[in-house]
């Protein structure tokens, strides 16, 4: 069986700069992948290169054996991306932004339905679903978009900093429902984060991004091991020469 | 003193003008367009007159007798006159003449006209001697109204010459290839003006209203990034697209009808006060027909759709609502300078140069469009369509390529050339 994504020497350049530096990772079925890395280091333009909205520069990117760049069309039938502080159309309610987002995967009524009720449920929202999403908190957003990126069953969720700039129980809730569904749905997940230790906790392995290129990858029990640290924060410093 | 007010409207300057986009469209753009206007507006005036001052003057003389010859020697001391004799006239034999030597107007002087001055001047000033004169009629303007007025300058003067009140001038209006007697062309003219001045603001705001409402539409998306999860969606881009541009459209089209209901409320509330004029326009033909409404509406809306198009061009480079609408607002000129324009000129009275400059803008169109269908001329109308709706394609492919790649998402103007130093590229989107 193929892995879920495979990226080969990815380069990305923007104008002088080289975002992604020969990127070279590859996620396995059923698992939670994370790319963790600071601020610039080209974990967005990676997973926006996997969710076909940008073309690599150079180097090859495989969804489940299809090509993110001739086989795009194919690759956004099976993914949802989820993009960093995302918003919603402030002047839908909860609940007509799961239906509206419903519509482009299901074309049956009762089966619409019965996705739009599973993902208020994993939302959490209740009543407040009823209510425009202007009126909506960070936290009860970003809960909104989790369920919309998950709720249609992708074989692969990409999802861009899930937790980021979110209170703890936000954050909790939002990390429950990542987990449950891949649980329950066998969904295979690709997310970035620069809070390292939160990954730590929700991810099956993880590669740590430096200036667009890998400097570490594995499970984070692993490289914890491996480089005598006692978290992720603490791999990464020593990886880089920090520490 | 406002306890920080200096300190909050120092940042606000410094943060206004150094964006480029509102630096352009709010100082710079009003800066150069309303000179721009100026100039093309008195050139336009000046030619037309010129023109009008340069052309022959047709004089048809039925009458033959010495003060005819009076009259035409005094026309021939200020305007170039060509006198034919003896034409009995009707209305093939009007339009024939007009044809034939090239002219939208001329003078008859009829049959017992030295007869009546030689009455005049003997002290009957009951019995006073008409001139005719014919106007071709080609839509509102101010400009309508020049060929007239010199004439009735000129028979002022010989009055002034000879007898006050001795001549007077009897006008009518050619409409449609029909001599309507006793219709003047220019009271016409000042008619239509309201019609001439309603339709390009209506269109003027329209077109900018709906610019700013696709644009928004856009930079909302990318301001909120729920583009970036629209274009992974498994759905065609091109949707996308033409989901924006015809929800801009309706928003516009309602917004035109109230727009339109209100002005003519306003319209309604100051010409009731004006005394009914004798000229009945639907009688005289000048009404658009029901064909002339259908292409007036799908010239509006081919127009409307170019613009739209060109709005959500412009918004993708942009990163927020705010840099959309000020990118926007650069091209408001275009739209603009051709209804000011036209709200006071006929087209067809321009220099070639001015003439080609406003037929190749498209937002000149539905505003020609409206003056021709009142007219009859529907070619005018069509071949506008044409023009604009290819210039439409040209645009609408462009936003779909614009749709179809990366760009839309990394699409951004750079304006360094406003900037001291260079800077850097964003790394927004790492």
């Amino acid at each position: 069986m193929g892995s879920a994504v495979e990226a080969i020497d990815v380069v990305k350049v923007f104008g002088d700069i080289r975002a992604l530096d020969g990127l070279s990772f590859s996620v396995k079925h059923g698992e939670i992948f994370g790319l963790i890395g600071p601020n610039g280091a080209g974990k967005t333009t990676a997973l926006r290169i996997v969710s076909t909205l940008l073309l690599p520069t150079a180097g090859t990117v495989n969804v489940f054996n299809l090509d993110v760049i001739n086989d795009a069309a194919e690759v956004r039938k099976i993914i949802t991306y989820l993009p960093e502080e995302a918003g919603s159309y402030r002047n839908l309610s909860g609940w007509e932004y799961l239906e509206f987002m419903a519509k482009f995967n299901i074309k049956g009524k009762n089966e619409l339905n019965r996705m739009i009720k599973e993902a208020a449920e994993i939302t959490g929202l209740g009543e407040r679903l009823k209510d425009k999403t202007k009126t909506y908190s960070k936290g009860m957003k970003r809960r909104l978009l989790v369920a919309r990126a998950l709720m249609n069953k992708p074989k692969l969720a990409i999802l861009d900093e899930p937790t980021s700039g979110l209170d703890v129980l936000h954050a909790y809730h939002v990390r429950e429902i990542i987990k449950r569904y891949i649980e329950e749905h066998g969904v295979t997940v690709l997310l970035s984060s620069h809070n390292m230790l939160e990954v730590e906790h929700l991810c099956d392995r993880v590669a740590l991004l430096n200036k667009g290129k890998i400097v570490a990858e594995g499970k984070p029990q692993e490289l914890k091991e491996k480089f005598q640290s006692a978290n992720l924060e603490e791999v990464f410093a020593k990886v880089v020469g920090l520490a | 003193m406002l306890k920080g007010f200096i300190n909050i409207l120092v940042k606000e300057i410094k943060e206004l003008v150094r964006d480029p986009k509102v630096l352009l469209g709010m100082i710079v753009v009003p800066l150069i367009m309303f000179p721009v206007l100026g100039l093309i507006m008195g050139y336009s005036m000046q030619s037309a007159r010129e023109q009008a001052e340069k052309a022959t003057l047709l004089v048809v003389d039925n009458d033959g007798g010495n003060w005819a010859k009076n009259f035409t020697e005094y026309l021939n001391s200020s305007v170039k006159v060509s006198v034919v004799n003896n034409i009995a006239l009707n209305n093939d034999v009007v339009l024939k003449l007009l044809s034939d030597h090239n002219v939208t107007q001329f003078i008859e002087i009829p049959s017992g006209f030295s007869a009546n001055m030689t009455k005049y001047i003997n002290g009957n000033i009951e019995i006073n001697a008409a001139v005719n004169f014919y106007g071709v009629f080609s839509g509102g303007g101010i400009l309508q109204e020049v060929g007239s007025a010199i004439i009735d300058s000129l028979v002022a003067g010989f009055n002034r010459v000879v007898a006050p009140n001795a001549v007077y001038t009897f006008k009518s209006a050619i409409i449609k290839g029909e001599v309507q007697e006793g219709v003047d062309p220019s009271v016409l003219s000042r008619l239509m003006l309201s019609q001439a001045i309603a339709m390009p603001i209506t269109i003027m705001i329209l077109l900018t209203y709906s610019m700013s409402i696709a644009a928004t539409s856009v930079a909302m998306e990318k301001e909120e990034k729920t583009l970036e999860t629209l274009l992974t969606l498994p759905m065609d881009r091109f949707a996308i697209l033409m989901g924006k541009l015809s929800g801009s459209i309706l928003v516009a089209a309602v917004g035109a009808v109230a727009y339109m209901i209100g002005f003519d409320y306003y319209m309604g509330s100051f010409t009731a006060a004006i005394p009914s004029t004798t000229l009945d326009l639907v009688s005289l033909g000048i009404v658009p027909s029901l064909f002339g409404y259908l292409l007036l509406g799908i010239s509006l809306f081919v127009t409307l759709l170019s613009a739209l198009a060109l709005a959500v061009i412009m918004s993708a480079f942009s990163e927020d609502v705010r840099s959309a609408q000020s990118l926007v607002g650069n091209i408001t000129p275009i739209i603009i300078i051709p209804a000011l324009l036209l709200m006071y000129l006929d087209v067809n009275s321009l220099p070639l140069a001015l003439k080609i400059f406003i037929y190749a803008l498209p937002y000149s169109h539905p505003i020609i469009a409206a003056k021709a269908v009142m007219m009859g001329d529907y070619w005018t109308v069509v071949w506008g369509i044409v023009y604009v709706t290819i210039f439409t394609l040209v645009i609408l492919y462009a936003a779909s390529r614009l749709f179809a790649t990366e760009k839309i998402l990394t699409a951004k103007l750079k304006f360094r050339w406003l900037r001291k130093r260079a800077k850097k590229p964003t790394e927004e989107l790492q």
